[in-house]
């Protein structure tokens, strides 16, 4: 990245007021996002809500009909080649060459880039193994599973060593094993420099995985709203106890402040600290904990919050 | 994971996206060999028969050996154009039909199938797709014409052709098959459904086999004028009966044919004349007419003096088209001239009678060696050609501005 250092405070991917429309059909009515290198960036919204849109945008395959684009510094209306050169895209669809060998098809995808023919061979070979996909070389294509094309196609996106990565639902039809892979090595790769925007509904996997998030709705990003929600979400805790009344008394008196929900009592806090605090003072005045912890995914509780306000 | 350690590469090996080759700029789409070259070995990589279908390709391969031993053996020992004329329509034809079958479906069936786009993310440009993708499918059909080798050389030791005859002819037919599967390809960029675009190309195959043939006798009328006959008889009521005797025994000892009354026909017969030199152009953009307009011309007088075969199906053909493009001589405007009395004295004289009419034979002989006229049928096809291949060129460039009617990017 030394040779972009200049450019790394600035956003590897940004884009500003985007727009696009099918006929009549506004696909994207207005998507603000920024992706810093080395960081993961979720993409987060209902079906249908434009992400795959967005990301076509952002990969620089589709026109925008208004709003400002730049990716690795290029704007993809007029420098689409560049951007396409710095970017490593993993579509939605899983689509392969059926009669050719895994190894063919990174080779030629490698070559399509412009490597030498050795090299994106040696490189396809290296990036099979990283995926798994090894011993499945020389077979053709059409014997991988539903998981296995998932990440042929992750393997494929990485054939020219990209410095931003879109992953649009890359963990669609993974097995529980291959999920966790998929999270150890999308960190990793943030941890290399790239820029990672990953579209998923796994909301509970991503949690662990960004560190932002981009909520998407009706073709619209919700900027700080949605940013005050996951961050209020990630300060909830639910306490189980034995005796609940007690419990809500035992707040009430103490001027805490909580939500009672169907599935028992949240309060809110504000870091790990502050936690242990809360739990001794409720142990001090003989509360019944069995249960203390953070309430779900932020992601997915903002996630539902949005929804939630939709109906 | 041991991504790290896997990914980089720390040997010599440049990476593309972070070594600091020249950034690309803008927006390219000009094909670049090296690009076409990849597409293509992409698309036949992916159309390698299976085993089935190399058992077919025996198969045909044995029919077409077959056929020409046959033949071979069946016909005589004199020349012939025949085996020669049915090789290059089976060229053609096949040509016709497999070119452009596969590649009316190589862009939206990629599209469908989600193998479109990850290489237009590549560097390929547009127009290293667009090329590769019709290159392969073309070459498919250049496969067929390699199988008919052996019936091909067959068939012309017997044509009385000659070899740089043949290759421009040949040449003229993978143009023409080039042209078609531009055509299939550009349909196949336009259509969402592989259905549409397959039939559309198909259509546009027989608009132009059937439909300028179709044209040309259709607008005939259009651009026809009235021409009158005006023939000439012997005026049967007012001979006198010595002369009425003459003329029905035929015996013109007593009499002189000249001087028998004569009369012109009152109810004159009317018909329409085309003058196909206007339309003839129509003819002359058709494929196979220019196939035949390739061809060498074989005289209908001359072609056992010039060492060729008797004239076949094409040299047949050009007559036909010469004919048409030389439109009617001054005599067939004139209508038909039959004078019976102007017979009756040629044949008392011994001299021979021509009714009026030009000497059919020798219009024959002249359209059978009328310069041959390709350039209509070539230039159609360079311009369907250069057409067909900017519609798929300006269909494939991303960004998309413009999406094909129900698909969606991939």
């Amino acid at each position: 990245m030394t040779a972009t250092e200049p450019e790394v405070m600035t956003a590897a991917v940004s884009a500003r007021g985007v727009a696009r429309s099918f006929g009549s059909v506004h696909a994207v009515a207005d998507a603000t996002l920024e992706v810093r290198p080395g960081t993961v960036t979720a993409l987060i919204g209902p079906n249908g809500c434009g992400k795959t849109t967005l990301m076509l945008m952002l990969a620089g395959l589709l026109r925008p009909d208004a709003g400002e684009i730049r990716v690795a510094g290029a704007d993809p209306r007029h420098d689409s080649a560049a951007v396409r050169a710095a970017i490593g895209w993993m579509p939605d669809q899983l689509g392969s060459w059926d009669n050719l060998t895994c190894l063919q098809t990174l080779t030629l995808m490698g070559r399509g880039y412009r490597l030498h023919k050795d090299e994106a061979r040696e490189r396809g070979t290296g990036l099979l193994s990283m995926v798994h996909l090894g011993e499945f070389a020389d077979r053709p294509t059409r014997v991988l599973s539903r998981g296995q094309k998932q990440r042929l196609s992750l393997a494929r996106a990485l054939m020219n060593d990209p410095q931003v990565l879109l992953l649009d639902e890359p963990a669609n039809g993974l097995d529980p094993r291959s999920r966790i892979e998929l999270r150890t090595l999308v960190r990793d790769l943030a941890a290399d420099g790239k820029a990672v925007l990953v579209s998923s509904h796994v909301l509970a996997e991503l949690d662990e995985m960004v560190d932002d998030a981009i909520f998407m709705s009706k073709g619209r990003t919700l900027g700080d709203e949605a940013a005050a929600k996951v961050a209020d979400a990630k300060r909830r805790y639910r306490v189980s106890t034995l005796d609940d009344a007690a419990l809500r008394s035992v707040l009430k008196n103490g001027g805490v402040p909580f939500d009672d929900e169907d599935s028992g009592v949240v309060i809110r806090v504000g870091n790990e600290e502050e936690a242990f605090q809360a739990l001794a003072w409720l142990m001090s005045h003989g509360v019944k904990v069995h249960r203390f912890g953070p309430a779900g995914s932020a992601l997915e509780q903002t996630y539902m919050s949005m929804e939630e306000e939709r109906r | 994971m041991t991504l790290v350690d896997q990914n980089p590469a720390p040997s010599a090996a440049p990476e593309p996206a972070s070594s600091r080759r020249p950034a690309i700029t803008g927006n390219p789409w000009l094909p670049t060999p090296g690009g076409v070259w990849l597409v293509t070995g992409i698309e036949l990589r992916r159309r390698r028969p299976t085993a089935k279908g190399w058992i077919f390709y025996g198969l045909l391969l044995a029919i077409i050996l077959g056929l020409g031993i046959l033949l071979a053996v069946v016909s005589g020992g004199e020349k012939t154009s025949m085996p020669m004329e049915l090789v290059l329509v089976l060229v053609l034809g096949a040509g016709m039909l497999i070119a452009p079958s596969l590649a009316a479906t190589s862009i939206n069936g990629d599209s469908s199938e989600g193998v479109l786009a990850p290489l237009q993310m590549t560097r390929l440009t547009a127009g290293d797709l667009a090329l590769g993708k019709l290159l392969a499918s073309w070459l498919i059909a250049v496969v067929v014409l390699l199988t008919m080798t052996p019936f091909l050389v067959y068939a012309f030791t017997r044509s009385g052709w000659h070899w740089d005859e043949l290759l421009i002819v040949i040449g003229v037919i993978l143009l023409v098959v080039l042209t078609s599967t531009a055509i299939g390809l550009a349909w196949s960029a336009i259509a969402a459904r592989a259905v549409a675009s397959v039939s559309l190309a198909h259509l546009t195959t027989g608009a132009l086999l059937l439909g300028t043939l179709l044209a040309f006798v259709f607008t005939q009328p259009l651009v026809s004028e009235t021409v009158t006959d005006q023939s000439r008889y012997v005026d049967y009521e007012s001979l006198t009966d010595e002369q009425r005797t003459a003329y029905e025994n035929w015996d013109w000892s007593e009499v002189d044919p000249s001087t028998l009354p004569c009369m012109t026909d009152q109810n004159p017969y009317e018909y329409g004349v085309a003058h196909t030199e206007r339309t003839a152009w129509l003819l002359l953009s058709n494929p196979v007419v220019l196939i035949g307009e390739s061809s060498p011309i074989i005289s209908y007088d001359t072609w056992e003096e010039d060492g060729r075969a008797a004239p076949g199906l094409f040299a047949e053909m050009h007559r036909w088209v010469s004919d048409s493009r030389i439109g009617p001589s001054e005599a067939d405007l004139a209508g038909e001239q039959w004078d019976e009395c102007a017979m009756l004295v040629a044949e008392y004289n011994g001299d021979a009678y021509n009714g009026g009419n030009g000497d059919w034979e020798a219009e024959q002989e002249a359209n059978s060696v009328y310069p041959r006229a390709p350039w209509i049928g070539l230039g159609v096809q360079g311009i369907l050609l250069l057409g067909s291949l900017w519609i798929v060129v300006a269909r494939l460039r991303v960004p998309y501005v413009k999406l094909r009617q129900g698909s969606r990017v991939a």
